[in-house]
């Protein structure tokens, strides 16, 4: 190619025009933190109807459709009933360890497939994203709301099968108490999506990490281990009692199994740590709202 | 055109004034990855010790789009011509906020809105789904939607289709959803990409009708073509854009003449008569500065 030296060359003639800006927008600018929020509640028709038309078609690759949100967490209790409730006997001492086991993986299986594609939300909707322009958070939102009410069933499931294998539980008044909790449960997921949300869109390698976090998280909630055996080191289990996983598990199985009315400090920390996270989480994200469309 | 007398104009406001995009010193780099070992890198010392380390690809900057400013009033339809990789798309992407440019802002009346052709919004989500997420994603209330479904289904000429996930689409059914949910607006500025000529006559003719109607609402239409008849038909003014430059800035039957001569020549390997056509238009290029005028005081952004 022939170079020219007007490659360099600047533009020779400059006309100046006179533009008052004021009554226009800024273009790509993201909006104030409460406009934001204003936003999202006008898009809640768009997330509740993202959330059940994607219900209605999950699944849809597998034969056994949607029962695999009820096998997957059953078919993991057996493998850990056998290794670590015969082999290695972690069991002991837990009263009813089925039950026991059972409730820890619904809820961790709950968990970690919100978090894992409330992080996800961004990559996993390129279309949308760049065909039109809506808050980026009704994404997060959607895929809390699709994977709570994909839960309702499994969770049913779950309540059945403590009523029926043995040693058999009865219903009782507390049984309520397991809907609240599993809702501050989403929460916190919501929470911990929006943040890793933004993380990925930045430098997706933390999306390659994110499952090993996950499986060290599950071991550190005490699912298929009584917590008794920290009993002798108190600030462990004050750690603990902060995951909010491990305390709506603990909830739960106060709840179902073992009916016991949990303590208030449960239920501080219940409602306390999801609504921090989840005002971290939307801030977090809300601050990255510009960078999501790009493509580079 | 100016003669270099008339080069600087003062700062100048017309009376009917009203401009519904300022583009303001724009201008837009890309770091991508290099697989060529020797590119010089252009990361931060760290960054490139690091990627040095780890044996990976140096990171260079690519200019899609050098400082550029224009005022697009109401009333205009502006046509973007240029070779491939002239910036096009980067500023189309920037006034649509798809990407934020590197340096610069973009003020607008209204928002804009593409009218892009998309592949799959939701793969597996059906047709149907898909038009009502792809509303709702625009900012419709539900009741809206409801009312036009039935026309988008229409203009995206699906017919039973529509029931289908996504996936199972051909391109040139993506392109017609997307194109149809799209055009179930009418906004005030638009932007228009090339890539609608696709699809079949019959889409084309109903795509045309919709496209009529949706510019002659529009206050102020943006128009990427290669056709020029396209832009001489559609546009009252048109830029020529290469390798991220303006060049030149006029009517739309001088711009796409000089457009078409360039390309021309260049086709037939004669660089050094393109080069001339491309030079003479860069020299006659009447730059745009944008002046604030705000309240009390006048000053030149700096």
């Amino acid at each position: 190619m022939v170079a020219t030296n007007a490659d360099e060359q600047e533009a020779l003639a400059i006309q100046a025009l006179s533009v008052d800006k004021r009554p226009l927008m800024r273009i790509g600018a993201s909006p104030s933190f409460l406009d934001y929020l204003v936003q999202l509640w006008d898009y809640r028709h768009f997330s509740v109807f993202d959330a059940r038309a994607r219900i209605r078609s999950g699944n849809k690759r597998d034969k056994l459709g949607s029962s695999w949100l009820f096998l997957n967490p059953l078919m993991n209790g057996l493998t850990y009933y056998l290794i670590f409730g015969l082999l290695l006997n972690t069991s002991a001492g837990i009263e009813n360890f089925i039950g026991f086991l059972i409730i820890g993986l619904f809820m961790f299986q709950f968990s970690s497939r919100a978090i894992t594609n409330g992080a996800r939300c961004i990559e996993s909707n390129r279309g949308m994203v760049q065909a039109f322009k809506f808050p980026r958070a009704t994404l997060a939102l959607s895929i809390n709301i699709r994977e709570l009410l994909a839960n309702i069933p499994p969770v049913l499931a779950m309540m059945l099968i403590i009523v029926i294998m043995p040693p058999t539980e009865t219903i009782s008044w507390l049984w309520i108490l397991v809907i609240p909790a599993i809702l501050m449960l989403a929460v916190f997921n919501l929470g911990v999506g929006l943040i890793l949300a933004r993380l990925i869109a930045r430098i997706s390698d933390v999306g390659n990490v994110l499952p090993f976090f996950l499986r060290a998280w599950m071991y550190a909630s005490a699912i298929f281990f009584s917590y008794d055996r920290f009993i002798d080191h108190p600030w462990i289990l004050e750690l603990m009692k902060i995951n909010p996983l491990f305390n709506t598990v603990d909830i739960i199985r106060d709840c179902l199994l073992y009916d016991r009315v949990p303590s208030w400090q449960s239920w501080a920390y219940l409602i306390l740590v999801p609504l921090v996270v989840v005002s971290v989480g939307i801030v977090f994200f809300w601050r990255g709202e510009e960078s999501y469309g790009r493509q580079h | 055109m100016a003669d270099s007398t008339e080069a600087v104009v003062p700062d100048q406001v017309l009376p009917d004034y009203s401009p519904a995009v300022v583009i303001d010193r724009v201008s837009m780099r890309y770091r991508v990855k290099s697989s060529d070992r020797n590119a010089p890198d252009e990361g931060s010392a760290v960054a490139r010790r690091v990627r040095k380390l780890l044996g990976r690809q140096p990171t260079v900057s690519i200019k899609a789009l050098n400082e550029l400013s224009l005022v697009v009033q109401h009333g205009e339809a502006l046509g973007i011509v240029g070779r491939n990789g002239s910036g096009k798309s980067t500023l189309m992407n920037i006034v649509g906020g798809h990407i934020v440019p590197t340096s610069g802002t973009v003020h607008a009346s209204s928002v804009p809105v593409a009218l892009s052709v998309n592949a799959a919004l939701v793969p597996d989500l059906p047709g149907e789904d898909n038009i009502i997420l792809g509303c709702l994603a625009m900012g419709m209330s539900r009741s809206e939607v409801s009312r036009r479904f039935d026309s988008i289904v229409e203009l995206s000429g699906l017919d039973k289709s529509i029931h289908l996930p996504m996936s199972s689409y051909s391109s040139g059914m993506s392109a017609r959803l997307t194109f149809a949910i799209a055009a179930s607006v009418n906004p005030d500025i638009l932007l228009l990409d090339e890539a609608l000529n696709t699809g079949d006559a019959q889409f084309k003719d109903r795509t045309k009708r919709r496209l009529d109607e949706i510019r002659e609402q529009a206050g102020c239409m943006f128009l990427v073509s290669h056709s020029l008849t396209t832009i001489n038909h559609m546009c009252n003014r048109a830029i020529w854009l290469d390798k991220g430059d303006l060049l030149m800035d006029d009517k739309p039957g001088l711009v796409t003449r000089a457009y078409a001569l360039f390309t021309g020549h260049l086709a037939k390997n004669e660089y050094e008569q393109a080069y001339r056509i491309r030079d003479e238009a860069r020299a006659n290029l009447v730059a745009t500065q944008i002046v604030d005028r705000t309240a009390g005081r006048r000053r030149v952004e700096a």
